[in-house]
């Protein structure tokens, strides 16, 4: 079954597309994971997050700075060369600028029929951020009942809200086995089950995430843990540089990434007033590093996810030029580091260059195994 | 491989022996072999003491590479490659060395070969090699407690020098020298790229820039450029260098004086440091095999 979220992963237009035929639904692209998807969901549109597919290229250089991250580039790209061409709608929830440069630059130079800017506000910890929401999420969610000419019901917002909390229990069950001495998955397994449920059907992704999930009870892998590593940072579905990693001689077990953890790591609490449940879910997660201020809440949720996975090192990974993920880098270092958590500050690019990487991921290891050397 | 006029880039290539040693009284015959970028090297030591190395210039294959500058080390010696009870590769190729029984990354052996060199003391190596460098950090017995590599540039490194020694037509090993051939410090070129460093400095010799204010302006900007790695690493004394730059003083002398730390002295061949490195891995391997039965 698990081999079921690399096929996703690999397929993913594929899958949207045959979604479209089957249902005569409409897709919505997302850029960036504060999207409320609940309210989507409730519509029966499919939410599908854009990502980037690590090739270079050459088409984004006239619309986006050179210096934006690769990663915004990298899901422009996919724009400009039609692989998204099935979809409905566009919209992004306001997080950092490159990100909004790429969807507003999409947004220009690609037609979509409807396509929608959700005033997320950055300062999450003011008081005032779960009102401003909710009235931001009544205005969205009357503006997809008019492109669909559909009402949405409390009933259909229920619907909305237990397909993204259900989805997000089981990643959370099948992470927590991930704290096994020797996890019945590797990271590589559990990123493309991650990536995969950006950008599939909940309840589909759902059904074969139940079904892994009993698998894993027992599994044992061919291969042995080795050292217990987390990563963290920017946006990363890098497959290739996971892979790398773990050929290695170790183990990913857990991570702090928008396109892991922070994603399904809290559910929405259903309290009578939907919008606003909603709204408390999305000020309340953990946060993007954008978001993240005055009190910088990210870097102790890291450290506990650290000792609560055990692991002996981290790696640090930054999209080149994500300057708030940049701006935290110097303090989580040194929060990891002094509770004995070694760290390792990678860049990444649309490519990963391996050999460079390969170095120094190598020796981060020999320096946390160290002693059979001497 | 004599040098010719028109190679100013070539370095000295050659092998060397301890005519004291016999590899026939050794308990541990054991060696290292560093694939590098630019350069390779191969050391066998014995019981733990420097024996015999070569040093030369890396091929187009990695193998083949790693087997000239192993059978040049062996050269004169009597001794066979199969009585080398246990290899280390290490450098870019180290996954590529036929005869190694496992590979390490060069920033453990550098740190470990540094420690060998110039003592427990060190706590800081800063090793310069062909493509990269790499600013280490090590404990009393030479284990890496942090490091951090340059990236994605070739400015602070042996290769960026050889093109410099080319484009002014200065051999590579006098270059230090002749960089303080100067009334005054220039300022640096710009220290990010080789290319465009020596889009620079063809501008200021158009300009009229004697050959040696130009050197010192790269020699000056190399320094700067592991300056600021070494920084952000954090420094702490001892200081050693290690790799091919190591010999050239017009950069190690700006380093000293930009860091205001003196790095210590050596008579080894610095650039031999990585498969110094790798040869007392591998002894301490063999030892763990055999005690393991």
């Amino acid at each position: 079954m698990i081999e079921m979220f690399k096929e996703w992963y690999d397929a993913k237009h594929e899958y949207a597309k045959e979604w479209k035929e089957k249902t005569g639904g409409k897709v919505m692209g997302y850029f960036c994971t504060y999207v409320p998807e609940e309210i989507l969901l409730a519509a029966d549109v499919l939410p599908v997050r854009i990502l980037g597919s690590h090739e270079p290229q050459d088409v984004t250089e006239p619309h986006i700075f050179g210096m934006f991250c690769p990663f915004c580039r990298d899901c422009l790209a996919q724009g400009l060369k039609g692989r998204y061409d099935y979809l409905d709608g566009l919209m992004i929830a306001q997080s950092c600028l490159h990100i909004r440069q790429a969807y507003t630059s999409w947004e220009m130079h690609i037609p979509v029929p409807f396509s929608y800017y959700l005033p997320m506000p950055n300062k999450v910890q003011s008081p005032r951020a779960v009102p401003y929401l909710k009235g931001e999420l009544e205005r969205f969610k009357k503006a997809v009942e008019d492109w669909t000419e559909k009402e949405i019901t409390d009933e259909d917002l229920d619907r909305g809200i237990e397909m993204m909390n259900k989805n997000r229990r089981l990643m959370r069950e099948a992470y927590e086995l991930r704290k096994e001495a020797d996890p019945p998955m590797t990271g590589l397994e559990a990123m493309y089950m991650a990536v995969s449920s950006q950008t599939i059907e909940k309840n589909d992704h759902s059904d074969i995430l139940e079904e892994t999930i009993k698998e894993l009870q027992g599994r044992k892998l061919e291969r042995s843990t080795g050292q217990r590593l987390m990563i963290l940072g920017s946006e990363n579905d890098d497959t290739k540089f996971v892979d790398m990693v773990e050929g290695c001689g170790s183990t990913i077990v857990a991570d702090d990434h928008c396109t892991g953890s922070r994603y399904f790591w809290n559910d929405v609490q259903p309290n009578g007033d939907r919008l606003l449940a909603i709204a408390e879910r999305y000020v309340q997660r953990p946060p993007c590093p954008s978001k993240d201020w005055e009190v910088r809440t990210r870097i102790p949720h890291i450290l506990n996810i650290a000792k609560d996975w055990n692991v002996s090192g981290a790696i640090l990974l930054q999209q080149k030029f994500c300057d708030p993920h940049e701006l935290d880098i110097p303090s989580i270092k040194k929060t990891l580091e002094s509770n004995g958590i070694q760290t390792l500050f990678l860049e990444l690019d649309v490519t990963v260059a391996v050999g460079q990487f390969k170095t120094r991921v190598e020796a981060f290891l020999e320096m946390l195994e160290g002693e059979d050397l001497f | 491989m004599a040098t010719t006029d028109s190679e100013y880039w070539r370095w000295k290539e050659y092998n060397w022996k301890d005519p004291e040693m016999d590899w026939n009284d050794a308990e541990f015959i054991t060696a290292g072999v560093d694939v590098g970028s630019v350069s390779s090297q191969a050391v066998i030591i014995l019981d733990g003491k420097l024996y015999a190395y070569s040093n030369m210039r890396t091929g187009s294959s990695s193998p083949d590479s790693a087997k000239n500058a192993m059978n040049w080390a062996l050269e004169d010696t009597g001794l066979e490659i199969e009585k080398i009870q246990y290899v280390v590769g290490t450098g870019y190729g180290r996954v590529n060395v036929p005869f190694a029984d496992r590979a390490i990354t060069e920033i453990a052996c550098h740190g470990r070969g540094a420690n060998y060199m110039y003592g427990p003391s060190v706590r800081t190596v800063l090793d310069m090699g062909g493509q990269d460098c790499k600013a280490i950090r090590t404990d009393e017995r030479g284990k890496v407690t942090a490091f951090l590599m340059n990236d994605k540039c070739a400015a602070g490194t042996g290769r960026g020098m050889e093109v410099f020694a080319d484009l002014l037509g200065i051999h590579i090993e006098k270059v230090g020298e002749e960089s303080f051939k100067v009334e005054k410090e220039p300022p640096p070129v710009s220290s990010t790229c080789v290319v465009f460093a020596k889009s620079e400095a063809t501008g200021l010799l158009r300009e009229g820039w004697p050959k040696n204010k130009v050197l010192a302006a790269y020699c000056s900007a190399m320094a700067h450029r592991v300056v600021t790695l070494l920084e952000r690493l954090g420094v702490e004394k001892e200081f050693a260098i290690t790799g091919g730059i190591a010999k050239n003083i017009g950069v190690v002398k700006r380093i000293e004086k930009e860091l205001g730390i003196t790095a210590l002295d050596v008579k080894l061949d610095t650039q031999i440091a990585g498969a110094l490195g790798g040869a007392l891995f591998a002894k301490a391997l063999w030892e763990k095999q055999q005690k393991a039965g």
